[in-house]
């Protein structure tokens, strides 16, 4: 009778160790996926504020073309570039709460593809993730009347 | 009759652990399926990317053809072709190879497939750059009117 009572004692036991057994296979399971889940997220939330960071940077006023008050969709004067090329860096912690850990540069591509200019670069020296979101944008002269063919590159960092 | 009883009960157990296995795949495979982070920056930049290389293009001036627009060229090109650049090519010629190296240097760099159409009606092509998308694309079109009709010119980008 004493051995039996054992024999069910050990039964219980070994129950109970595989049942503890799967709930921690179950809890680790669930913080693998819990973890993956926050890196998609982590990834997605990236994704929106390079969206965000590249329309604030395609229509900052310090750069837009206007005539006559009438502000020119998707052009960058060529006069306000050259100024705030030169501006916006020694004034990077004003656009740190808009533009974040970003480098910004913009190329003319057609007809002179030697000419760049970095707008903004508060990079990370050290950075896990970077997202690169072009926008092709026309660089209008005012001198000279003419437009020229840029892209705006935005490179957005995260830790 | 108490044997009857207990294996009542342990099929009751054996139940239990079953529905208890079945809810914990069903978790399984929900996260597996929502694993995929929504890619929010492709589905924006192929958007913007259409919109703005057809409207920055449209807007550039050419390098050595009177400072006419791409819009002028392609307007004369589907016209009268009147038009001779400085270098001796036709507005067609002229319009289709800076479109070309624009292309070159924007979408062909940053490896993005697309194909270009100016036309005036679906079969009346006047040029075509690119390779047709083999499944699904964002497209622009813009209408220019002309003497002879409307102009159409399309950017479909692939992906």
């Amino acid at each position: 009778m004493k051995r039996k009572a054992q024999i069910q004692m050990l039964e219980t036991m070994a129950v109970l160790l595989i049942f503890f057994i799967l709930i921690v296979l179950g809890i680790v399971f669930y913080t693998n996926i819990l973890k993956g889940n926050i890196g998609i997220q982590k990834e997605e939330v990236m994704q929106l504020n390079a969206i965000e960071i590249s329309q604030r940077a395609s229509s900052l006023p310090e750069l837009q073309c206007s005539e006559e008050n009438i502000v020119s969709e998707n052009c960058i004067d060529l006069l306000k570039l050259q100024s705030a090329s030169e501006i916006i860096p020694l004034n990077e912690v004003f656009y740190y709460d808009s533009l974040l850990f970003s480098k910004i540069n913009i190329t003319e591509v057609y007809p002179d593809n030697s000419r760049s200019w970095v707008l903004y670069n508060h990079t990370l020296e050290e950075f896990s993730n970077k997202i690169v979101t072009n926008i092709p944008i026309s660089l209008f002269d005012p001198v000279t009347n003419k437009n020229s063919f840029g892209v705006m590159s935005v490179e957005l960092f995260s830790r | 009759m108490r044997l009857q009883k207990k294996s009542q009960t342990e099929i009751i157990g054996l139940a239990i652990v079953v529905i208890l296995l079945v809810i914990g795949m069903a978790f399984v495979i929900r996260f597996m399926i929502d694993k995929e982070p929504v890619d929010y920056k492709k589905q924006f930049t192929q958007a913007e990317i259409a919109s703005n290389m057809i409207n920055t293009l449209l807007k550039t001036t050419s390098q050595d053809c009177s400072g006419l627009s791409m819009t002028e060229l392609l307007q004369d090109c589907a016209q009268s072709q009147g038009i001779f650049c400085q270098n001796g090519e036709g507005s067609c010629i002229y319009a289709q190879n800076t479109a070309q190296t624009i292309f070159t240097n924007t979408l062909e760099l940053w490896k993005i497939d697309y194909e270009f159409k100016v036309f005036k009606q679906e079969e009346n092509l006047i040029f075509t750059l690119g390779s047709r998308c083999p499944a699904s694309k964002k497209s622009k079109t813009f209408p220019i009117p002309t003497s002879s009709g409307t102009l159409f010119i399309k950017l479909d980008v692939c992906g």
